[in-house]
């Protein structure tokens, strides 16, 4: 059955000068266990994604939404503001683009550890979380976990914060993980051991993954099933050694033929726009 | 050494710089008066004989570097002078008058922050609606007026027409206290009072929240400006993510980390009521610093004159020096930054 | 420009200030022709007519010699405003030119000019201003000469803090590449971007510079009598609250309205033009 399952899903925003259309009607689905990556260049609406599922843009005020969002059996959509926090940090959670910024600086890794666990268990003593923190940290191969509770983010190198992020997020053992470009701050063979260590994680959990990303070679390595989205449209999609091995949509293949940059940790730039950008989606069926 | 003592060595070094160039300007001010000091000092009726001696003692005939010297020589001595209108040395006088006003100006500034900080935290919190209106116009209103104005609109309502405080003075006349601390909520307290504690608090509210107003307002305008940058900032969404409060995240999260930049701001919100200290006190005849100030200056009492706006520029460099270790110990970044160096 | 204005009557609030605004300059420039009493600006006595209650023939009373407190409070708002825009025409350059020198050039005129900065601005504004008037004699002239000493050294840092920003920018890299001299950079390069803040603080600053100078003539230190002025109308009036009431009260609200209406202003210039504190 499947963990996640978004329907034609509508994204706007509303400004000043009218109204701006993000996504255009979404189609996506995880299975449970299952880890998909969402492949698009940066604007196309691959981030606004993921905190609609994670109901954060619902509260924004100037954002306009429609379409069904199902997860675990429940419409995110229709639900109340308070039921989709409670599901926050509980039932699904969230891996940040730059892990050190995303550590608060006034609070200590233990503290804030303190504060996720206590969002599955409000009683947890400051002892118990210590102990749970110690052994979720040795999880993610950090030799020293007790300095490191006792440390600020900026007083650790950004693996190593990296490496806290996906050990908070998986803490309360969610059924889905959301990951927006994790590690694209960090460079690239930083990038490359956390994503191994996360995809590690996440099969021994059995927790579901959307994985935002543009970075082809990554999700390559990480995801089971593959959705190209191209200006707030999914214009490909299917298995990952599917979809490589035959890129039916033209800009699928534009992407995977764009040179990375040297300077910008790997990030694909489509050199030119095309009409045939805008063709109708494909699928990619199990079997080709 | 660590972090915050040498961050300490570090401001009482610039302090000092920034002192001695008050004490110039002062010095300047002083010496740009149209006329003859000594004259001016003595009154129209003053003799030749008078106003020659006088100079002799003020070393107003030696050229102005050697006076500024023999004022800085003073001052580092601790000596004012002598008050031409009390007769009495100035530091004595100030000794006198400064716990009240200091009294006054502490307490307004703990009105500040506890009444200013919370309505920008609402502010921040819900902004773009209802409260962040409310907070916004409030706090205009009330910058928009100067403190003799709210003084005088606070009496009137809850001195007069509410008579819930008394309209003037720090202490009813039937209680008789030994002045220690010249704070007079410490010495009733010292004496064991309770009932003139109470009294000296009663006496304190009215002009204390009308020198606080202006600052709330200031207050509550920053810690909002502040926190709604921090609300832009990875590790509240990352907060908000993890279904975290949003009040909680707007008192704690978001807070703490936009404390820092407005507590210097704070810091010159209390030297602004200092000088706002004057008009409070005229309307509400407290007898501090400041109706000590206006009355020397309205006798042209030099050395009185000088001696009150030193004390108040110290007053205000401690304060500063106060606020900035304060962000020290605050900040983890600086409480850290040397570590493994010491 | 016009965007800014048209923005700007978008927000009730900022509508409302710039009402505020348009409504008391015209008053203070008005005031011979609109003032029911235009003789009660001076010595003038009716003490038939004294210290009454506001009536239809005096909308807010007469004061304790018989004149009309209206009539005043529209003299009062001349000497406000002139007050006003002289400190601010003089103090804004003053501070503008030091700021982006400091800023700009940086070493030790950075050094110096902002240590004398620093020293301005360690003493509170009020204090410094009142012992200003404490040596000069009070009169108009030396009152915005007392604001205007205390007023410079915000500018200076405001424009200090941006230029420092600014000098290593791009654009000013290009100049010094292409040769520009360093008063073409600072005046033609740095300044234009400045330029909002400096608006935006001097609408604001209007009311301040209005609440600095009445606070000198509430302390007796300002505008001698019989000259209306706000801060001493309040003075002479709170010997007399709660009876005189109508004393105190309608100039104090006059201060307030005033200052009001250029913080609201301001304010909506801030939103606007993006700049901060």
């Amino acid at each position: 059955m499947s963990i996640l399952d978004i329907k034609n899903l509508n994204l706007a925003f509303k400004t000043l000068t009218g109204q701006v259309d993000v996504l255009h009607g979404i189609d996506l689905n995880i299975a449970a266990g299952e880890k998909v990556a969402l492949v698009g260049e940066s604007g196309s609406g691959k981030s606004v994604t993921a905190r609609v599922v994670l109901g954060l843009l619902q509260e924004t005020r100037s954002a306009r939404i429609n379409g069904s969002v199902v997860f675990d059996g429940q419409d995110i959509n229709a639900m109340p503001a308070r039921k989709r926090a409670a599901l926050r940090g509980t039932k699904m959670s969230m891996i940040f683009q730059d892990p050190t910024s995303s550590l608060n600086p006034m609070f200590t890794v233990g503290n804030q550890f303190t504060e996720v666990l206590r969002r599955r268990d409000h009683k947890l003593s400051k002892m118990a979380s210590h102990d749970r923190a110690t052994k979720l940290l040795e999880e993610v191969a950090i030799p020293d976990p007790a300095r490191v509770l006792g440390s600020y983010a900026f007083q650790l190198s950004g693996g190593m914060n990296q490496r806290v992020m996906i050990a908070m997020a998986l803490a309360n053992r969610p059924k889905l993980l959301l990951a927006d470009e994790p590690g694209t701050a960090l460079d690239v063979s930083v990038q490359a051991q956390t994503v191994s260590l996360m995809r590690d994680l996440v099969e021994e959990n059995g927790t579901s993954v959307l994985f935002i990303s543009h970075n082809l070679g990554v999700v390559r390595e990480f995801a089971d099933r593959v959705y190209v989205i191209y200006r707030g449209r999914i214009v490909e999609d299917g298995p990952t050694a599917a979809l490589f091995a035959n890129p039916l949509h033209a800009y699928t293949r534009a992407l995977m033929s764009a040179v990375p940059r040297i300077t910008g940790a790997g990030l694909p730039e489509v050199p030119e726009v095309s009409d045939d950008f805008l063709a109708a989606r494909v699928s990619h069926t199990e079997a080709s | 050494m660590s972090a915050v003592l040498r961050l300490l060595l570090h401001r009482l070094g610039i302090s000092l710089i920034v002192l001695i160039g008050v004490s110039m300007l002062i010095f300047s001010i002083a010496r740009i008066i149209p006329g003859d000091p000594a004259r001016i000092a003595l009154g129209p009726n003053a003799t030749v004989e008078q106003i020659t001696k006088l100079r002799g003692e003020m070393n107003l005939d030696a050229p102005l570097p050697v006076q500024y010297g023999f004022f800085l020589a003073d001052i580092s001595r601790g000596d004012l002078g002598t008050s031409l209108y009390t007769n009495r040395p100035v530091t004595q006088d100030i000794a006198q008058f400064l716990p009240a006003t200091l009294e006054l100006v502490f307490l307004a500034g703990a009105i500040m922050v506890a009444v200013g900080l919370p309505l920008g935290i609402l502010a921040a919190r819900y902004r773009g609606r209802w409260p962040d209106h409310f907070v916004r116009v409030l706090a205009l209103l009330t910058v928009s007026a100067p403190g003799f104005v709210w003084a005088v609109i606070l009496m009137l309502l809850f001195a007069f027409y509410l008579p819930l405080f008394p309209i003037a003075g720090r202490l009813s006349d039937i209680y008789e206290i030994e002045r220690t601390t010249g704070f007079l909520t410490i010495d009733t307290l010292l004496a064991g009072n309770f009932a003139a504690f109470k009294d000296a608090v009663h006496h304190l509210i009215l002009p204390a929240v009308a020198l606080s107003l202006s600052g709330i307002g200031q207050a509550a305008r920053l810690t909002r400006a502040n926190m709604v940058e921090t609300y832009d900032k990875p590790y509240i969404e990352m907060a908000q993510a993890y279904g975290f409060h949003p009040s909680r995240i707007a008192r704690s999260y978001a807070f703490k980390p936009s404390l820092i930049p407005s507590l210097t701001i704070i810091g010159l919100d209390f030297a602004v009521m200092l000088g706002n200290a004057f008009l409070v006190e005229a309307v509400f005849a407290w007898p501090g610093l400041s109706r000590y100030g206006v009355a020397v200056i309205l006798r042209k009492d030099l050395n009185a004159i000088m001696g009150t706006v030193l004390v108040i520029a110290v007053t205000f460099l401690i304060v500063n020096i106060i606020v900035d270790l304060l962000i020290a110990f605050l900040n983890p970044r600086i409480r850290y930054s040397t570590r493994g160096t010491s | 420009m016009i965007r800014t204005l048209r923005i700007l009557a978008g927000n009730p609030l900022s509508l409302l200030g710039l009402l505020l605004v348009c409504l008391i300059t015209l008053a203070a420039i008005l005031a011979p022709w609109i003032a029911p009493f235009p003789t009660h600006n001076g010595a003038v006595v009716d003490f038939l007519n004294n210290n009454r209650p506001p009536s239809a023939q005096n909308w807010m009373g007469t004061d304790l010699v018989g004149r009309d407190i209206f009539s005043r409070i529209l003299f009062a708002y001349q000497i406000s405003l002139t007050l006003g825009v002289v400190v601010l025409a003089i103090a804004t350059p003053i501070g503008t030119i030091i700021g982006l020198l400091a800023g700009y050039l940086g070493g030790w005129t950075e050094m110096i000019l902002m240590r004398i900065v620093d020293v301005f601005l360690s003493i509170p504004p009020l204090v410094l201003a009142i012992a200003m008037m404490g040596v000069l004699e009070p009169t108009l002239t030396n009152a915005m000469l007392a604001v205007t000493a205390m007023w410079w050294p915000w500018y200076a840092r405001l424009v200090y803090s941006i230029a420092r920003g600014e000098r290593e920018e791009g654009y000013v890299l290009a100049a010094e590449v292409i040769g520009a001299g360093a008063t073409h950079i600072a005046f033609r390069e740095i300044l234009p971007n400045c330029l909002p803040a400096i608006i935006t603080k001097m609408t604001l600053d209007m009311g301040f510079v209005i609440i600095i100078a009445s606070s000198l003539s509430f302390l007796g230190l300002g505008v001698q009598p019989p000259t209306a002025d706000l801060g001493s109308m309040v003075a002479e009036g709170a010997r007399y609250l709660p009876d005189s009431w109508w004393l105190t009260i309608f100039p104090g609200l006059a201060i307030l309205i005033a200052v009001f209406g250029f913080n609201l202003l301001g304010d909506g210039l801030r939103d606007v033009l993006g700049e901060d504190e």
